[in-house]
């Protein structure tokens, strides 16, 4: 049985995103397909994401790499980062997805399947 | 003489005498703490039925028809009916709308249909206080779960929906007076939230349970009495009692003894505790089982003094019992459902014999509701 590479499932959260997006993505938030060298990690574990708030500059990257085997995505609701909601594809462990914050705000997030984990991103 | 045998022979007599068939639409009769709702969520069907039967003589005397995994709700005061609903614009796909519908309860008219708007419902199996009536009948409270934890609330006065109440990683809905509820929380804690005058306040109780205390998704709670009875996986019981300005924590006990537990006894089943408001007893589902065959039948339901942990009888259902319920009248009916059988059995509570049965209710019946009409 064929199992999705790291780089596919990226593509496939990138793909997925882009496409409820319509548009209005590119201007607040770029998804990417691979994990800048100087994006700000955010690791996912214990049902936890580690670093539940996080300011970055605008125009930095922020990757979240989930480190269990129980799947976490990353999730923002209608009119945050985009129109569209912006729903993240599940992370199994060691996966990771990125996106690159352009304008200053405040970001809120959760996971999808368990809304009680949450995070925001503050661009400043 | 069956029902089938008393209406063929009341039909016999008429054609003898000469009356005439009349096809008209029959109403039911008024409701009272005998009758009972068995609604059927159809293993995930996209659409479902409700069967209401009377208890006393085991007949069905209505239907209602549901859309995606309903939750029905009885007014205490037998006043009305309602369910929260989902409906797909092509059967099981396409847009989604989810309403609140509310019944007559003698016509089975709907009397209001209330859009929520947004699709906020919580598609999951029917837990019982998942949704709920305040106690004045005049808002439908019911959960959402996704994107974030939140109480919906359905104005039946005025028939609209007013607004959704953010509300922390709780569950289920216990209302304690007309502006306030309890629910459930993932910390292990409950939490009050106060509703009043378009505020929404949240304040939490103790962590009243441990982490692996496992609490059942299938709690008994009498919106007259304000008792909450909360069973874990081994059958410790949980009570409060919910006021309009708190929960008061009652000291936990087990319905199972030593032996039985060591023996391999635990709850199981769906709807798995009953709480009879005017005898303060407790029914509990049970059987002989893994610890991780939770949801399968039992045959066994244990009857307990809710005030000192007591064992008043362990009765031996005779059949594979999903979901139990009593009547809250002062001798009431026990009601076990079996959604293998897709039959309804009814014990007398107090002796347990088996009094009278009613089948094919549906595809999986699973929930069972009545009216606490005696105030």
């Amino acid at each position: 049985m064929p199992f999705p590479t790291k780089a596919r499932t990226l593509l496939a959260a990138v793909a997925m995103a882009l496409a409820t997006a319509s548009g209005a993505l590119a201007d607040k938030i770029e998804l990417l397909d691979a994990a800048p060298e100087d994006a700000l990690v955010v690791n996912i574990d214990k049902m936890k994401y580690e670093t539940p708030e996080i300011t970055i500059k605008a125009g930095d990257a922020v990757t979240w790499t989930n480190q269990e085997v129980m799947p976490h995505n990353v999730h923002f609701l209608a009119g945050v980062v985009a129109d569209e909601a912006v729903k993240g594809t599940m992370l199994k462990k060691d996966e990771s997805w990125s996106a690159r914050f352009n304008e200053p705000g405040t970001y809120d997030y959760h996971c999808t399947p368990h809304p009680f984990m949450r995070g925001k991103v503050v661009v400043e | 003489m069956t029902e089938g045998q008393r209406a063929a022979a009341e039909a016999a007599a008429q054609l003898a005498a000469g009356e005439a068939d009349e096809p008209v639409i029959l109403n039911a009769p008024e409701p009272d703490t005998r009758r009972v709702y068995i609604q059927d969520p159809a293993h995930f069907a996209a659409v479902t039925q409700q069967f209401v039967i009377d208890g006393d003589t085991g007949r069905v005397i209505g239907m209602t028809d549901g859309g995606f995994l309903p939750h029905p709700v009885a007014a205490e005061d037998g006043s009305f009916f309602a369910q929260a609903s989902t409906v797909f614009e092509r059967i099981a796909r396409g847009k989604r709308t989810d309403y609140v519908e509310v019944f007559d309860p003698v016509t089975f008219l709907p009397i209001a249909d209330i859009e929520l708007p947004d699709a906020p419902r919580f598609l999951v199996g029917t837990y019982q206080w998942m949704n709920a009536l305040t106690p004045d009948n005049k808002n439908l409270l019911f959960y959402q779960f996704s994107p974030a934890p939140a109480v919906g609330v359905v104005d039946l006065e005025n028939q609209q929906f007013d607004r959704m109440l953010d509300v922390p990683d709780c569950y289920h809905i216990f209302p304690a007076s007309p502006t306030v509820f309890y629910m459930n929380c993932r910390d292990g804690s409950l939490a009050r939230v106060d509703f009043a005058d378009g505020e929404t306040d949240v304040t939490n109780t103790e962590v009243f349970h441990a982490e692996n205390e496992l609490l059942i998704n299938h709690p008994a709670f009498s919106l007259r009495a304000g008792r909450l009875v909360w069973p874990t996986y081994t059958g410790k019981i949980f009570q409060a009692d919910l006021t309009e300005d708190a929960a008061s924590f009652r000291e936990p006990f087990e319905a199972l003894t030593e032996q039985e537990r060591a023996d391999g006894w635990r709850p199981g089943g769906w709807q798995q505790t009953a709480y009879h408001r005017p005898s303060d007893r407790i029914f509990l589902l049970v059987d002989q089982r893994d610890e991780w065959r939770h949801k399968t039948a039992s045959r066994f339901v244990v009857v307990i003094d809710a005030a000192t942990g007591e064992r008043i009888a362990k009765l031996e259902m005779g059949h594979e019992i999903d979901s139990i319920n009593v009547s809250q009248d002062a001798e009431p009916l026990l009601y076990g459902l079996s959604a293998g059988d897709k039959t309804l059995y009814i014990y007398d509570a107090e002796s347990g014999e088996e009094l009278r049965s009613v089948d094919q209710l549906g595809h999986g019946p699973q929930i069972i509701t009545t009216h606490d009409m005696d105030a």
